[in-house]
């Protein structure tokens, strides 16, 4: 699975949020994502894909920013 | 500020028979009773036992996927019951452009909190070997999760206070919501509680106790007989209730309805037993009670037990009125209804405490359900065996007695309709 397919599939199944609004430039807070389900986002990425997050990153804003933050650390990580 | 009076006008509840509040009394006038088998295997080892569940809540509708993934079970009664109260007192769920609801607030009892989640995360960590917990379970787990949410979707900025005193917890809390409106420093509480106690964990440790009753699928409805002869136990339940609390003048000025006025709360310790009931301690609750009130024994006309059917309980509860209302006691009404909605823990004072409003209110005294010889320690007082109406009922009481000896008793006074 992809990082957005994953953002996605957490959205809809915590929160309800359609796929449609689930797009590059979608601020997650407006998604309803706020700073308790941006823990709870960053827990399932790091369940599900065997990554470990640094405790002092700085939460991504947008969901883009989430797919990038993510597609990174699994490349690095996997390497 | 001189002491204010107390209005209670707002009632609700997560009813064990799925409906409304009138279903609900209705339901405990005719002796039904709510309680069901309960049978999970997808345990250990099986649970089987009498259980009041409510298969019919539906969280999802009422909340939301969003809302609802931080909460416990526990807190979603909480919620569920706060906004039904909410409702039927008349209030809006935001606050309006002449409130601000500083002086608004809420108490809670649970005796158990979000145990659901704790017990899931056990499990995880323990059990399947997981190396983390959601971070959301310390927001599930919290105790004072209920009062979080109630307060927040209310926009009450005013006390959220937290009462975690096993069986009388929601009694004190309403105790406690009483005074800070008496008092002047709330406007308006909206007080109660609320439990989920099935746990795996929390149902063994409660078998292990030795003071469930046991049944099967023919017999788990009347399972629980409070005061009877042949009464076997306890029987756990789930559920949640609350009462609105208001300045009884700022229901006045609104037009609210005034279901009955709360005007007494007393409360004691035993200060001798973890879990063996002590005369003295309810003793001093319930005379405290009618001191606070400015009432005599006279004037009470309903007792609502705390009545939980077990052996050391029951008569040490009918001894201690028995010496509260020494002659009048033969005249004094009592039931315990526990046997209809199980015992509901954290949660009970609070359902009780609204069956005893529910009384005054419609003037009719809802039965011991399943009451058959009574017990020889347990004469004295008026045992009501089937609803009872007719009698005019000035004031009543609901009872509370713990596990720790922490007493609870509320008094209230019925308002002309």
């Amino acid at each position: 699975m992809d990082s957005l397919s994953l953002i996605r599939e957490f959205l809809h199944d915590r929160l309800g949020v359609g796929a449609e609004a689930i797009v590059s430039e979608a601020v997650l807070e407006e998604l309803g994502v706020d700073s308790l389900m941006i823990l709870e986002l960053m827990f399932e990425f790091e369940e599900r894909f065997g990554i470990t997050l640094s405790k002092g990153m700085t939460p991504p804003r947008t969901v883009g920013e989430m797919v990038t933050l993510m597609d990174d650390l699994r490349s690095a990580q996997a390497n | 500020m001189s002491a204010q009076r107390v209005a209670v006008t707002g009632l609700g509840l997560v009813s064990p028979f799925g409906g409304g509040i009138d279903d609900f009394f209705r339901r405990l006038l005719a002796g039904e009773s709510a309680v069901r088998f309960l049978h999970t295997d997808d345990v250990p080892r099986p649970i089987a036992i009498p259980f009041a569940s409510l298969p019919a809540f539906d969280p999802q509708t009422l909340f939301g996927k969003a809302l609802l993934t931080t909460m416990d079970r526990f807190a979603q009664f909480g919620l569920a019951a706060a906004l039904d109260a909410w409702r039927d007192a008349g209030l809006s769920m935001r606050p309006t452009a002449d409130e601000n609801r500083e002086q608004w607030g809420v108490a809670w009892g649970t005796a158990l909190g979000g145990v659901l989640a704790m017990d899931r995360g056990y499990r995880d960590l323990w059990l399947n070997g997981r190396p983390r917990l959601s971070p959301l379970s310390v927001v599930q787990g919290m105790t004072n999760a209920a009062n979080a949410h109630i307060s927040i979707q209310l926009g009450l900025g005013g006390p959220s206070a937290c009462h975690a005193v096993a069986c009388a917890s929601s009694a004190m809390a309403l105790g406690d919501a009483f005074w800070r409106v008496r008092s002047g420093e709330a406007t308006v509480m909206v007080a109660g509680g609320s439990e989920a106690p099935q746990a795996y964990s929390i149902l063994r440790a409660w078998e292990a106790l030795r003071v469930l009753a046991h049944a099967d699928e023919q017999t788990a409805a009347t399972a629980c007989r409070p005061f009877s002869a042949d009464r076997g136990g306890l029987v756990l339940g789930e559920g949640g209730a609350a009462l609105v609390l208001e300045n009884w003048q700022h229901a006045l000025d609104r037009g609210a309805r005034i279901h009955a006025e709360l005007v007494g709360y007393g409360s004691s310790c035993d200060r001798d037993h973890l879990v063996r009931p002590n005369k003295d301690g309810q003793v001093r609750a319930l005379r405290l009670a009618l001191a606070d009130a400015g009432l005599s024994p006279a004037e009470i006309d309903y007792v609502n037990a705390h009545g939980t059917a077990t052996a050391e309980g029951d008569p040490v509860e009918c001894q201690a009125l028995l010496t509260v209302f020494g002659e009048s006691a033969a005249r004094l009404p009592v039931s315990g209804t526990k046997g209809a909605h199980g015992h509901l823990l954290g949660a009970a004072g609070a359902l009780e405490a609204l069956i005893t409003v529910l009384a005054l209110r419609e003037q009719a005294i809802p039965p011991t359900a399943h009451l058959r010889d009574l017990d020889a320690e347990c004469v004295g007082v008026d045992h009501v065996r089937q609803a009872r109406t007719g009698q005019p009922l000035r004031a009543a009481l609901s009872s509370s007695f713990a596990f720790g000896g922490s007493n609870a008793v509320l008094a209230f006074r019925a308002c002309a309709r």
